[in-house]
């Protein structure tokens, strides 16, 4: 009836094997790209002025729904509410996760390498959204803020990041279908 | 797989999950306080800590505290918020309540509160190892202070977020469309269209 009782012992350990080997590489990617990021050189020469860059800009997008706020750093601020962007907060976290995930997919390092360029900007588009309703969010409704920031919010980005790898993998393997096809 | 049927499904376990998270939140974190306690206490010599739920939260408390000084809190919130992921990731499946696939939630759920205890027992060996002033300079030297801050850190940063993916990734019924192996009606029906070429 399934998909998997069809399948002979031979070809489902062989995708056992493609499923683990690709979660054993995920895992170290993972583990790697974190020791970078959380190394204090990256941190204090990329990550903190990339997160001003995401304070920045999210201040521009307050001011321009007719939230004046000023930014200083990774701060931004207005009479009523002020929210520092931190590690955690700045999409890197998800970015990192959708990164190993790519990178670790077996699939041509020229289409991983698109599909991280797409995706890390589409989660920085999302982040961009959610720093900006979250800052709408402490101004207006402060009782609901601690929730949709800790909860919320933080569950839909990497929701997002990760239905964004598997939209990318399930094309990627439609690809590759299509390639082993022709060549029949 | 990620097709427009699939994503509402996914936000409905989202709501769902979220609903049966917040509800639940505070037995569960009772359980997770006591599982790491049992967990520390058995590597401890004297066994010392103690560890509650409190509202928000988690209280350490050590034996050997001085009476009368403040006792580290700890959020509990961001410790096992991704429950939610987990519940939202097996609703990609089609039918997420038939054949065995309750099971393995329920199995992924069971992974996930080890994950939780593991994360906890490292934050508080994190908060001994680096936040107590000199009680921990006393206690803890620099490679273990890098070793338990270092390990929360990246429980923080990365990890609790990847655990829900990676427990759903090795207990999912794997479909070969997402391993990189073309599927075997690609296949046939690529052998047609050359056929009929």
């Amino acid at each position: 009836m399934s998909k998997r009782r069809e399948e002979d012992p031979q070809t489902a350990a062989a995708r056992r094997r493609r499923s683990y080997g690709f979660l054993a590489r995920f895992i170290g990617l993972l583990v790697v790209f974190y020791l970078i990021v959380a190394s204090n050189p990256v941190n204090d020469h990329v990550i903190v002025p990339f997160t001003a860059g995401i304070a920045a800009v999210s201040g521009a997008f307050l001011d321009a729904i007719g939230e004046p706020v000023s930014v200083a750093g990774t701060e931004i601020r207005s009479e009523g509410f002020a929210v520092n962007i931190e590690n955690g907060c700045n999409g890197v976290e998800t970015a990192l996760l959708f990164g190993s995930a790519v990178l670790a997919f077996p699939a041509a390092w020229a289409r991983r390498l698109l599909g991280l360029l797409i995706g890390f900007f589409a989660i920085q588009a999302i982040n961009l959204v959610r720093v900006v309703t979250l800052f709408w969010v402490g101004l207006h409704k402060p009782a609901l803020f601690h929730s949709s920031h800790t909860v919320l919010w933080q569950s839909a980005i990497v929701l997002f990041g990760v239905l964004l790898f598997l939209f990318w993998a399930a094309r990627e393997s439609r690809a590759k279908s299509g390639t082993i096809a022709e060549g029949r | 797989m990620v097709d427009r049927r699939a994503a509402l499904r996914v936000l409905l376990a989202f709501v769902a999950a979220l609903v049966v998270w917040s509800t639940f939140s505070r037995p569960y974190e009772r359980l997770v306080a006591r599982s790491t306690e049992a967990v520390l206490r058995a590597f401890e010599r004297p066994a010392v800590t103690r560890l509650e739920a409190v509202d928000p939260g988690f209280r350490v408390e050590r034996r050997d505290f001085p009476p009368g000084s403040p006792r580290p809190g700890l959020p509990a919130a961001d410790l096992h918020f991704n429950f939610v992921l987990l519940a939202s990731l097996f609703a990609l499946d089609r039918k997420p309540w038939e054949g065995g696939r309750v099971a393995r939630l329920l199995l992924a759920g069971a992974v996930l509160f080890l994950v939780h205890v593991v994360a906890l027992a490292l934050q508080v060996q994190s908060v001994y190892a680096t936040a107590l002033g000199p009680w921990s300079e006393a206690r803890y030297g620099p490679f273990a202070r890098n070793v338990w801050a270092g390990g929360f850190h990246f429980y923080q940063i990365a990890g609790r977020f990847a655990a829900p993916f990676a427990i759903w990734w090795a207990l999912r019924r794997g479909d070969s469309a997402d391993e990189g192996e073309p599927s075997r009606r690609a296949r046939r029906g690529g052998r047609r269209k050359k056929k009929r070429n």
